[in-house]
């Protein structure tokens, strides 16, 4: 009896090893070679807007996700109480899927198995893990989520779960454990690429939200450095009041 | 042939600045919660210091008051990383320049706002969006 379940252990251990060595094979000549074969996504991305070259943004009031009832009561609620703005006013990320929406750009890298995308507002980095790995059954909640992507033809697919209750659909629009963000990377150009993203949230959202939004590649920039906490004179006060800190300003010799 | 160039290029520069704004103000903070929009001040003094800083440039201009007294105002400008990418450097504002502000004033009345543009004295006017407008 005691020699059998030593016998299962030992061929459980062994199972749970192999697993691991295979996820942990370093990546071939070949797979670097195969990089080569997908759509170049690689580079700094930014949102186009009027007045510098781009082909302009989408202007006019964005679209905004219909909530179910139980939902709306809170966004009423939230928008009584924080009516002047949000936390990213105190420094703190906008998490997904707002991050994806900032006026500042992305790098996209691509690597055997994995893409990985360098957010400049609030030096953020998301990893999109693209080696057949299944999404984790219950991750922690976190800012960004956690993701995996896949290839369907020339779009890069992307499903990310696991969001922090501190991150938002939408302004003052909560989501639930169960929301899940599906984002459909694709070159329309040369050098522009679409984004369209669906918000599924069953208890969240009436109905699934898609946003679609426009890149454009700036082969010329890199990503610079984004510390918001270096000289940040905005805040939001407990009261959802906001301001502007003032004072005197340090001597800069 | 100039002031048509020159009212183009304010054009421009206005249709920049309401998008341009909009959108980089969601990034960080809502401009309209401490910022007056609807309402625009120019103010002329001495750059005291520029703060080339993230998540804002900051810029402290030292402006004599009623009574004669020099006053500290702070302008509240986009990021380095959004000017950078438009036309402004971190020298582009150094202290010593007469510039006059227009700005949108804040809601509480203290001496601050939002830096709209900046009209240096040899006639270049930086603005929120670039650097590229004169």
């Amino acid at each position: 009896m005691k020699y059998a379940i030593h016998v299962v252990l030992v061929a459980a251990v062994t199972v749970s090893l192999v697993a691991q060595e295979s996820k942990m094979q370093p990546p071939t000549a070949a797979d670097w070679a195969a990089l080569a074969k997908l759509p170049d996504l690689t580079g700094v991305w930014e949102a186009p807007t009027v007045g510098r070259g781009g082909q302009g943004p989408a202007i006019g009031p964005p679209p905004v996700p219909q909530l179910t009832p139980a939902y709306a009561a809170k966004k009423r609620d939230l928008d009584a109480r924080n009516f002047d703005d949000t936390d990213a006013a105190n420094c703190l990320p906008t998490g997904m899927p707002a991050i994806m929406g900032h006026p500042y750009p992305y790098e996209f890298l691509l690597t055997p198995g994995k893409v990985t995308i360098v957010t400049e507002a609030y030096q953020q980095v998301r990893h999109i893990y693209t080696d057949g790995r299944p999404l984790p059954a219950d991750p922690d909640p976190t800012f960004n989520g956690t993701s995996i992507g896949r290839w369907d033809r020339d779009t890069l697919v992307v499903e990310t779960i696991g969001f922090s209750p501190l991150t938002t659909i939408a302004r003052n629009t909560p989501h639930s454990d169960k929301m899940r963000i599906v984002e459909r990377f694709r070159l329309t150009g040369p050098d522009t690429m679409s984004v369209e993203t669906t918000v599924t949230d069953a208890e969240a959202l009436a109905k699934p939200w898609t946003t679609t939004r426009t890149l454009a590649r700036h082969r010329d920039w890199t990503i610079r450095e984004y510390i918001c906490e270096e000289n940040n004179r905005n805040f939001l006060d407990a009261q959802g009041k906001a301001g502007v800190k003032l004072e005197t300003p340090a001597k800069k010799e | 042939m100039r002031s048509i160039a020159h009212a183009t290029g304010r054009t421009l520069l206005v249709t920049a600045l309401l998008c341009g704004m909009a959108a980089s103000a969601r990034a960080h903070h809502s401009a309209a919660a401490v910022f007056d929009m609807n309402a625009e001040k120019t103010m002329t003094g001495v750059v005291k210091q520029v703060d080339w800083t993230n998540p804002h440039i900051w810029i402290w201009l030292n402006v004599p008051n009623a009574s004669g007294q020099v006053e500290t105002w702070g302008f509240e400008g986009m990021s380095p990383n959004f000017l950078a990418r438009r036309g402004w450097t971190r020298s582009s504002l150094l202290p010593g320049m007469r510039i006059a502000v227009t700005f949108r004033p804040l809601h509480d009345g203290k001496a601050g706002g939002m830096f709209m543009t900046g009209k240096l004295e040899d006639g270049k006017v930086l603005t929120s969006a670039g650097a590229e407008y004169k």
